[in-house]
């Protein structure tokens, strides 16, 4: 039996527009310790890492290892039904074929959903444990409003972080773009700042259509945190205050020099 | 041909080795082109109003036009492609080049006897059935190739097997053809599709060998005997074995050998001196070139030369070419999206796991439709 609390439901909804223009459906896997979520999109260039801990949790019960596909559009049909101060309580046996998402609002109005599972084919990978060059943590709003801007100017941003600060570049047919970030000195407001951890300079290049659908995340959290290392993905983590984190990772482009 | 009816085994008997994908998660892999068979493909489908694309003088056009625009596409996402041409025959291919003749001869009668009645959807019908893929064909595709920046090989005898040797080695990510037996050949993953016109949408087939071998519980050797007794290019069958008493055969007796063995040669005689072992041999040692020394190479296309020879008496329009040159080079141009699975190692992959009686009712209802789609409802 599996049964997870949440009081605040609206950042379940919150993960989900977050995660559901990148996958169309993916696996949650539900233990003691918590929910995960790993899951690359269909081509293979982007992964969607989900941690919500189980302590996180109003409530929290998994007596079996449990693993629930779903089809993140329905998932999201059934969050659309539910209101912004709803309690949801996420329920199903164990070997159910289905989960059931039970919102209560405040009025005493209780709704039940009960969804399809789906068997999923999954692909696990291996992360490894990376020291980073370089580890960018700024305003995430600021971040989203960047991506937006130069997603005007070209297909893919030059992210390129030295210790005067960190570069967002991008041209195309009609010009070129850049914004610079210098690391900021007053720490008064932490969300606010901009702050590098720099172990050595790096310049990567990005797709904007994932960094975008990145930034959908930015409802989840004041702050994100991009890491980055030469010939290894971006890291993009967003904090889920309380409950966990919500990652996402991104394949550089390189530059055609060999077959 | 390939092999006869593997596809709808494999669709029947085991669905999950056929994944359907679209051309857009191929970007960055290399991939080998049976280039007769796309030729092939052009001459039949690339066509206005019926007839095939010519010259004014009445030389054919339509594979040229057909090699340029799809491999424009393919290079545009992001896959790099590599044509493999067919020498020589095998020598066991005889029989069947001869019944294939044999098939043309009466195709040719029909065809004249079409256009004496006046029939025009008969014509058309005859029309496509002669349709071969000349030796002129092959070496106009090769010089627009080489125009192109794009590479391509030479088999020394069948292209599947080539192809199949590279993908073993490592070389490239997957075989591009229709014909099943490069699977039977021995390459790990096979795409069905991907030179198709794009306005048809159809799915890109992508088919493991390995999950074909697993899924029917068979090793390569055993699925090379079952792929000769469902019946292949290179020998005969035996009359009265279908698809589905050939994997029924093969589980239980392992060989062709130990079939023969058993089975009653009055009501199934086996073709008179069956030369199984020589297709067998053929399948699992062919004769192919070293992938270790071919080299691959995208190049820089070359615009002007290509609007010579495109342009010039062939009639392609200048304004097309051009075009799609541009294209060439910006797909050249931009830096490549790197693939995640390139960083990250793929620990390993949970299949969706189904239900034994969901694995029962699959085999008898819903056969073709079960192909399709990542998830199944539980």
């Amino acid at each position: 039996m599996f049964e997870a609390r949440l009081v605040n439901s609206a950042i379940f909804k919150k993960v989900l527009d977050a995660i559901k223009e990148l996958l169309n459906e993916a696996s949650f896997d539900c233990s003691e310790s918590g929910m995960q979520l790993q899951a690359m999109d269909s081509s293979h260039v982007s992964l969607v890492s989900l941690n919500l801990k189980s302590d996180g949790f109003d409530k929290y019960r998994c007596d079996r290892n449990l693993t629930m596909g779903m089809n993140l559009t329905s998932l999201g049909k059934v969050f659309r039904c539910s209101g912004a101060d709803d309690t949801v309580t996420i329920k199903a046996q164990d070997d159910a074929d289905t989960v059931t998402f039970m919102f209560e609002s405040k009025k005493d109005k209780i709704s039940d959903y009960e969804l399809k599972l789906m068997n999923l084919d999954q692909e696990h990978l291996g992360i490894p444990e990376t020291e980073f060059s370089c580890i960018i943590k700024m305003p995430s709003g600021e971040f989203a409003r960047i991506v937006r801007d130069l997603s005007q100017f070209g297909e893919s941003i030059v992210i390129s972080c030295t210790k005067e600060g960190v570069k967002f570049s991008a041209q195309g047919d009609i010009g070129t773009g850049n914004v610079k970030l210098a690391q900021t000195n007053n720490f008064d407001k932490e969300e606010e700042s901009v702050i590098i951890d720099l172990q050595e300079p790096v310049t990567l290049t990005f797709a904007c259509q994932y960094l975008n659908s990145f930034t959908k995340a930015t409802p989840l959290s004041n702050q994100v945190t991009l890491s980055m290392c030469e010939n290894v993905p971006l890291v993009v983590e967003y904090q889920i205050p309380e409950l966990g984190h919500l990652r996402f990772y991104l394949a550089p482009k390189i530059e055609e020099d060999e077959n | 041909m390939g092999i006869l009816n593997l596809t709808k085994l494999l669709a029947d008997i085991a669905p999950q080795c056929i994944k359907e994908t679209e051309i857009k998660t191929y970007f960055g892999r290399k991939v080998a082109i049976d280039a007769s068979m796309s030729l092939y493909q052009f001459l039949i489908a690339v066509r206005s109003e019926g007839a095939q694309l010519t010259t004014a003088d009445g030389e054919t056009t339509s594979h040229l036009v057909g090699t340029f625009y799809r491999t424009i596409r393919l290079l545009e996402h992001g896959i790099k492609p590599v044509y493999v041409f067919d020498g020589k025959p095998p020598e066991l291919k005889g029989g069947e080049l001869n019944k294939r003749m044999e098939r043309r001869a009466e195709a040719q009668k029909a065809l004249d006897k079409a256009l004496e009645a006046g029939d025009q959807t008969e014509v058309d019908k005859f029309n496509r059935r002669l349709v071969k893929v000349t030796k002129q064909h092959a070496d106009e595709a090769k010089e627009l190739l080489k125009l192109m920046g794009v590479p391509y090989i030479e088999a020394p005898c069948e292209a599947e097997a080539q192809c199949a040797a590279m993908v073993k080695a490592g070389k490239i990510y997957a075989t591009a053809t229709e014909d099943m037996d490069a699977l039977t050949f021995g390459s790990n993953i096979v795409l069905r599709h991907l030179t198709f016109s794009e306005a048809r949408k159809m799915p890109i087939q992508e088919i493991h060998l390995n999950t074909v071998l697993q899924e029917l519980n068979l090793n390569q050797s055993e699925f090379i005997d079952l792929c000769i007794l469902m019946g292949c290019d290179y020998t005969d069958s035996i009359r009265g074995i279908g698809p589905k008493k050939s994997i029924e055969l093969i589980r239980n007796y392992k060989s062709i050998e130990e079939i023969l063995k058993h089975i009653d040669k009055d009501k199934y005689p086996p073709p008179e001196n069956w030369n199984y072992q020589g297709a067998r041999e053929l399948f699992e040692n062919p004769e192919v070139a070293d992938p270790e020394t071919i080299e691959l190479k995208w190049g820089e296309p070359d615009e002007e030369a290509m609007v010579k020879f495109l342009c010039g008496h062939r009639q392609f329009s200048e304004d097309r070419v051009r075009n799609g040159i541009k294209k060439l080079q910006k797909a050249r141009g931009t830096s490549t999206q790197a693939r995640l699975d390139g960083f990250f190692k793929v620990l390993g992959t949970t299949p969706a796991k189904r239900k034994v009686e969901e694995k029962n009712k699959k085999n008898t209802s819903n056969k073709r439709g079960k192909t399709s789609g990542r998830g199944r409802p539980k």
